[in-house]
């Protein structure tokens, strides 16, 4: 049955085929059913075409005065577009729950949704990956934002090893999350100024809850004594939050989930778990646990105890309609699941 | 014009380069190319990035080509050493990958640098990414890249067809009619690479990978000429790209993974039901003659 034939075989169609061309094909009534069941399945799909491009939209759109239409890539941008817009936006998000930006592999509803929003909202700080540089193709014809493009590039961190590139990790330092949103409620009233005040009356209410939750963690995250004060988690997502709130954060892989660690990286982390004594460690709702149980493994066999700590909300947050599917949710989940295993 | 348009057209021309090419790799038993030269171009974005600082698509672009030509040209050469075909692909772009990984672990390992990131596009977002010569809208980018690759491919082959197709088949007996063997190696290799970077770039891999060898093998089964081999292989992938992107906007999935399933299946199809190499045919025939025989 195997389908490859002999050079040979080959040489001879071809020495035939040269002197009686016709005498080569084999059968030629099962070959002409061949050809017009082809032509048969195209003429379909083509006259398929018709009928799917004519099934279009059923809610009006901005201009015919419905909602102005907001497409966010992170969930937690979404959240804030939805805080801000209110009632005058439908914000849809492209990466749902628990998934990995870096790694978002789109679908074919993702060419509608960028399609037809009034105004496209990302990250920027190439958390997007290979979408970085279609957004900023995008950005000159229509309304397209990368919403950390106005914080202050002296408070962003840069990746280790006097690398050229920020962390885009952003929303973990709820203070400059402040600044995300007031990037956004300049976004939204530039696409549909007609709700300006509105907008602005909901984005200062949004940014007082925000700055409540910076202290809140502040003051939550303080009370951890300062020896235990050491956040290990798979990927090295958490830095800003690390900065922001006085903790110490420690990361197996780079800030790419993409990257590979090294044996060495997985040794030194589990010696100085078991050096510095630390109670716990962390896993992530987007990235696979399996790195973090093999140093658990490693440190009870050199006779200390670490657990996992619980799961961090780090690159997505949780199910929509739970607490931890806002942005608010989700940084109050992380700090109390941090600070309950570190005590 | 609209998106559809642009993703199907960029689809289908990516679909034929790679059809027509993986004819001759499927001949040459080196199918699997393209998921070699997919992995081996690591280290061309890990030297540029190291170079340029940035991840610019350029730069990544640049030193993804002089990896990919490098690799192939690694792969031919060790073959022509008497490495089996398989053996060779496997070893350059195994050890390419490793040193790649090596480089970006040792001097950029909090940087994003994956080729998932910084060099495989997404078909998804081809209309978006634009050409702009002197202000001018052009349409796509990769319509041009791709449509501009194709356009070398068949003028090649329209102009060596005879050479290509000797030296695929029998290349002692090309040498013997004084074909200059290794040059149509390394120039169908060298095309292998370009179309396959390019197409990466527009595309993605899974994609390119799977429309070298699947449209290929399906025509293989079809035909035993080798025209009519290359003109099934380019119908096949093009078929395959228009029910394959419709198929992901029935099902709301990825572009990329709907045509290279509608291939598999299309492969599957001229597997069972192929006149001259089907499965059906076979046993229909064995069948017949076991008959004639106990007739007799």
């Amino acid at each position: 049955m195997s389908i490859h034939r002999s050079k040979s075989t080959w040489a001879k169609a071809y020495l035939i085929n040269k002197h009686n061309r016709k005498s080569a094909t084999s059968s030629p009534l099962y070959q002409r059913m061949l050809y017009s069941i082809s032509i048969a399945v195209i003429v379909l799909i083509l006259s398929g075409c018709t009928t799917i491009q004519g099934a279009t939209d059923e809610s009006p759109s901005f201009a015919e005065g419905g909602a102005l239409r907001i497409t966010a890539t992170t969930g937690m941008i979404a959240d804030a577009a939805q805080e801000v817009g209110g009632e005058h936006v439908s914000v849809v998000g492209l990466m749902g729950p628990g998934v990995d930006p870096h790694m978002y592999k789109a679908s074919q509803g993702d060419i509608r949704k960028l399609d037809d929003a009034d105004l496209v909202l990302y990250n920027g700080l190439h958390l997007e990956g290979s979408m970085t540089k279609i957004m900023e193709k995008m950005s000159k014809s229509r309304h397209v934002v990368a919403v950390a493009e106005n914080i202050d590039p002296n408070k962003l961190r840069y990746s280790e090893d006097g690398a050229t590139e920020y962390d885009p990790h952003i929303w973990f330092d709820v203070s400059l999350w402040v600044n995300v949103t007031q990037t956004i409620e300049a976004a939204l009233i530039e696409a549909d100024p007609a709700h300006a005040a509105d907008y602005r009356q909901n984005a200062s209410v949004y940014i007082a809850k925000l700055n409540t939750l910076h202290q809140e963690v502040q003051s939550k995250i303080t009370s951890i004594p300062e020896s235990g004060r050491v956040l290990i988690t798979a990927h090295d997502a958490f830095g800003y939050y690390g900065d922001a709130y006085n903790i110490e954060v420690k990361g197996l892989q780079g800030i790419s989930t993409a990257a590979e660690y090294g044996s060495k990286d997985v040794s030194d982390l589990r010696n100085e778990l078991v050096e510095r004594g630390i109670k716990a460690v962390f896993v992530e709702s987007s990235v696979p646990s399996r790195s973090m149980e093999a140093i658990i493994a490693g440190a009870r066999s050199m006779g200390h105890t670490v657990r996992i700590g619980g799961e961090l909300f780090s690159d997505a947050m949780g199910e929509a309609g739970t607490t931890e599917g806002t942005y608010i949710g989700m940084v109050r989940h992380n700090t109390d699941t941090i600070v309950e295993a570190l005590k | 014009m609209s998106s559809d348009f642009w993703i199907i057209l960029t689809a289908c021309l990516m679909s034929a380069a790679c059809g027509l090419l993986g004819c001759f790799l499927i001949l040459r038993k080196m199918a699997l190319i393209g998921d070699a030269i997919s992995h081996a171009v690591l280290p061309g974005i890990a030297i540029a990035f190291l170079l340029s600082g940035t991840r610019d698509s350029l730069a990544m672009m640049i030193g993804a080509t002089a990896l990919g030509l490098l690799a192939v040209f690694l792969i031919q050469w060790l073959q022509n050493s008497g490495i089996q075909s398989d053996a060779s692909i496997g070893i350059i772009f195994t050890a390419l990958f490793a040193i790649g990984v090596i480089i970006i672990s040792l001097n950029a390992r909090n940087i994003d640098l994956d080729l998932d990131c910084v060099l495989f596009g997404e078909i998804a977002y081809v209309q978006w990414d634009t050409w702009t010569a002197n202000g001018i809208d052009m349409g796509p980018r990769s319509v041009w890249m791709l449509g501009s690759a194709l356009l070398i491919i068949l003028l090649l082959l329209a102009l060596f067809y005879k050479q290509f197709k000797i030296s695929a088949f029998d290349p002692a007996m090309a040498v013997a009619c004084g074909i200059p063997v290794m040059l149509f190696h390394y120039l169908l290799m060298g095309m292998v690479s370009m179309t396959s970077v390019a197409s990466f770039e527009s595309v993605g891999a899974i994609l390119v990978v799977g429309m070298l060898i699947i449209p290929a093998s399906t025509a293989y089964l079809l035909t035993d000429r080798l025209g009519r081999m290359l003109m099934y292989s380019v119908l096949t992938g093009v078929v395959s790209s228009i029910i394959g992107y419709y198929t992901a906007y029935i099902l709301n999935a990825s572009i990329a993974g709907s045509i290279v399933t509608v291939a598999g299946i299309l492969f599957g199809i001229a597997f069972v039901f192929s006149p001259k190499h089907g499965v059906l045919i076979r046993r229909l025939r064995q069948r017949r003659s076991q008959g004639t025989a106990i007739a007799e």
